[in-house]
């Protein structure tokens, strides 16, 4: 055993010697649902000006919310940034996020940011509905997602229904058309054979090879797979004006209730809403900037001419739970 | 010491307990239909994955420790390489080369073929994570066959036996405690997999705790409970079925058998190239095939992998180090237990057992939560390791500890007691007896076992996410980051970059070794 335990000995005084070099007790410490090959660029170019050092964990939105969850007031976290609105509106709930600055809130028009104060809007996505274009031809699709319940798209529609952006399109279907009608819809569609993913990944690789012919999806994941595989007869399909189907959904930054750096955390969320930073997101990802004033990335329609109905953003934030069971309880397979 | 090594296993578990407790609704979620019926799939995928990998991790080891294979080297160096891909982007991989429209169908289009059958449901899943786990079976089953006394085969032989025959008869029951250890992990890791099933569309019990894991989070702990105290119960059961069985037997230095395959030499040839083809080329050969396009069309992101490969040694070097000192501690943790359940099967040896190899069957999630819940609850010195790696490291021994117990028990089974016996009547005290006699003939095993941690550690994502330090990236969370974004050529990359580093660690650290007194 004595070799054996030497090496286990030396190992462990390895780890801890590791461990005291890993964090930076002085830098601003972000979790991110928002992935690295996005943000991390900008980080770097916030460190860069202002000098404030940051050390960032990565992960996936919802479970970095659980983790700030089970950590409290203990958190190391100062910010956390979030995919969706509802991983966000989980730890508003919960007490966990602190009020912003005025001025922060005041850059983003009302419509993505939260009442309260808790989290601001950083950059929009639009539901879409992907197509094979060799499948189906676009003036084939209908204006409303509402319309997908039709005999015509029966078993030709895929859908994520653990995905945190499909909840969040029928939150806002609970508020704009009721919750009879959402749950009418829900049931429909899966009466209507809907083919269930994982992911909205899943769904646009899936339509890309033609396995499924259409699929709700955030928009941006199209472009990201036309640039990896040029020529794949994947394609998006707007809904019409207005439609629930054409919703916005803000992907969404916070500063945790116990920060104690919160003055760094709101410098750095300035620095998300500065044009050159909006600029950033639209062009690297194809998402909408939420600054009034910064310009879509070529390609795609201005954010004003969208027309993203009408909702109360913090509907999404709050009434996931009864979405959730909403979802589940109409039949779906995967939740 | 085996009762602290449980206490510190069982802090997933006894988190899950005090969770429940807490938020209630526990038996009620356990009897809802969004329990019961992906709790059937689980366990008839379970089962069916077990029951796969167990024929064919068997029959792979004694073709390649018994049989004069062609090829038996590089078999050996390959055999195990499935383990170590990272079901979420291998399995999206086999997706996109074996599925209806995929670059299968592409090559065979020209040849007339119109449409592959359907990639997808229970089936898709079976063969995928078959694919991916018989190595659980093969690695600790080819440890014990290749120290397997030769005399009795050859007897058998000189009776006039076959191949088949003498495997039945003779190799089957000597192997029988190695099949069942690794079938049983094979089992763990199914029920608790949910990168592959969910990109293959069967919707197990993972699948339910992922969905609800935010909003419906006393239905997320009760199904992870639930998943915990299943392996508890197989374990359980497997142990009163075992129990008695009798000591190993062993002839250290003996020389090794090799049966001659005669007109079998072309299907054993044809099972492991098809084996080796399917689990690893074909989704080796996907990724390289994005990878290629990717550095082809290059890429003016900032941090793109295609453009500056060189972001991936600090991930890579970070991933050795963990997987390296996660194996070590977790053989070191578990080798008193192994000693305990299979020397004297007390009491508190088989509650250790049992804990240990539940945390297995919980989902990395859990495990990251527990730890996190655990250290930060904790007096001083504990929670200053909170987001440390030597946390990190813990997790992953609590995670993976199993693999390493059943490796262990089977090697430490395998040392005949008489040898001990013998020793202690010539006068060499405990430890003496340990370092002379136990660890030499157990170490291909336990290398085994260290080994089966090692490749799981190194493609760990949940629980790594999670509880790395801040800006501790490894070659998974590398992976994971590029697959969100469909940016399949860097997630090929890493992933391919993953798969290299494990083949050298691999063979440095276990097959070399452990091949080295045969």
């Amino acid at each position: 055993m004595s070799r054996k335990s030497t090496v286990v000995a030396l190992a462990l005084l390895l780890a801890l010697a590791l461990a005291g070099c890993g964090s930076d007790r002085d830098a601003l410490t972000i979790y991110s649902g928002r992935t690295q090959n996005l943000i991390g660029p900008l980080l770097e170019k916030f460190n860069k000006e202002t000098g404030i050092a940051i050390d960032v964990k990565y992960g996936d939105s919802a479970e970095l919310a659980l983790l700030l969850d089970e950590e409290g007031d203990r958190t190391p976290a100062d910010v956390f940034l979030s995919q969706s609105p509802g991983a966000t509106g989980f730890l508003a709930g919960k007490g966990h996020l602190g009020q912003l600055d005025a001025d922060v809130l005041g850059k983003v028009d009302t419509r993505f940011r939260n009442g309260d104060g808790r989290w601001v809007g950083i950059s929009g996505r639009q539901r879409v509905l992907v197509y094979n274009s060799e499948q189906v031809t676009e003036a084939g699709l209908p204006d409303s997602v509402l319309d997908l319940t039709g005999d015509r798209f029966a078993g030709k529609v895929a859908i994520a229904p653990a995905n945190g952006s499909f909840q969040d399109f029928v939150t806002a279907m609970r508020q704009l058309e009721g919750e009879d009608a959402t749950q009418t819809w829900l049931k429909a569609m899966v009466a209507n054979k809907p083919r269930t993913y994982a992911n909205n990944n899943a769904i646009v690789e899936a339509v890309s090879r033609g396995e499924v012919a259409m699929g709700l999806v955030n928009h941006y994941y199209n472009y990201r797979f036309q640039q990896e595989s040029p020529g794949t007869p994947s394609r998006n399909h707007t809904f019409a004006d207005g439609d629930v189907g054409a919703l916005v959904i803000p992907s969404t930054a916070s500063v945790l209730a116990g920060s104690d750096k919160t003055e760094e955390a709101s410098r750095f969320l300035h620095f998300l809403l500065t044009e050159e930073s909006q600029r950033y997101f639209s062009d690297q990802t194809f998402e909408y900037p939420l600054v009034a004033g910064v310009p879509a990335a070529s390609g795609l329609p201005p954010l004003a001419s969208l027309h993203s109905p009408d909702y109360d953003v913090d509907a999404l934030g709050g009434g996931l739970e009864r979405t959730v069971e909403l979802i589940r309880t109409s039949g779906f397979d995967g939740v | 010491m085996s009762a602290l090594v449980a206490c510190l296993f069982a802090t997933p578990l006894a988190y899950l307990a005090v969770r429940g407790l807490t938020e209630g609704g526990t038996l009620a979620a356990w009897t809802s239909g969004a329990t019961v019926v992906p709790l059937a799939r689980t366990l008839l995928l379970g089962v069916s994955v077990a029951t796969a990998s167990a024929v064919l991790g068997t029959a792979l080891a004694w073709l390649v420790a018994r049989t004069d294979l062609p090829g038996r080297r590089a078999a050996r160096l390959l055999l195990p390489l499935p383990l170590v891909m990272p079901s979420f982007i291998a399995a999206f991989a086999l997706v996109a080369a074996f599925a209806p429209g995929g670059l299968l169908a592409g090559l065979l289009e020209p040849v007339g073929v119109a449409r592959l059958p359907a990639f997808e449901g229970f089936w898709g899943a079976l063969y995928v994570l078959t694919l991916f786990t018989y190595p659980y079976v093969y690695l600790p089953v080819a440890a014990r066959l290749g120290q397997l006394p030769a005399s009795l085969e050859e007897s058998a032989r000189l009776l006039g036996r076959g191949p088949a025959a003498v495997f039945r008869t003779v190799v089957a029951p000597q192997a029988a405690g190695a099949v069942w250890a690794g079938t049983l992990l094979v089992f763990l890791y199914t029920i608790s997999d949910f990168g592959a099933v969910q990109l293959l569309r069967y919707q197990t019990l993972t699948s339910s705790i992922y969905a609800s894991r935010v909003f419906d989070r006393s239905g997320a702990l009760a199904q992870s409970l639930l998943l915990g105290l299943l392996a508890v119960a197989v374990v359980a059961a497997e142990r009163s079925a075992t129990r008695g069985a009798g000591p190993g037997r062993l002839a250290a230095g003996a020389r090794s058998l090799r049966v001659p395959l005669g007109r079998w030499r072309a299907a054993a040839v044809a099972l492991v190239a098809g084996v080796v083809g399917l689990a690893l080329v074909a989704p080796v050969g996907v990724l390289a095939f994005w990878a290629v396009r990717g550095l082809a069309a290059g890429s003016t992101r900032a941090g793109a992998l295609v453009s500056d490969a060189g972001e991936l040694a600090l991930p890579a070097a970070h991933t050795a180090a963990m997987a390296v000192l996660a194996a070590l501690v977790a053989v070191a943790a578990v080798l008193p237990v192994a000693y305990l359940t299979v020397r004297h099967a007390s009491r508190l040896a088989g509650a250790a057992n049992a804990v240990i190899v539940g945390g297995f069957a919980l989902p990395g999630l859990v495990v990251a939560l527990a730890l996190a819940f655990w250290t930060l609850q904790a007096p001083w010195p504990l929670a200053a390791l909170y987001q440390t790696e030597a946390l990190l490291v813990f997790a992953y021994v609590v995670h993976f500890g199993s693999q390493a117990l059943r490796a262990s028990q089977v090697a430490v089974a395998g040392v005949p007691s008489r040898l001990d016996d013998a020793a202690r009547t010539l006068g060499a005290g405990r430890l003496r007896r340990l370092r002379t006699v136990d660890l030499p003939l157990a170490t291909p095993g336990l290398l085994a076992g260290a080994g089966l941690v090692l490749l799981s550690t190194m493609k760990e994502l949940p629980a790594t996410l999670l509880l790395a330090p801040p800006g501790f990236e490894t070659l998974a969370t590398r992976i994971w980051n590029a697959t969100e974004d469909a940016y399949l050529a860097d997630a090929s990359l890493a992933a391919l970059f993953l798969l290299a580093l494990s083949g050298v660690l691999t063979w440095f650290l276990v097959v070399r070794r452990g091949n080295a007194p045969t």
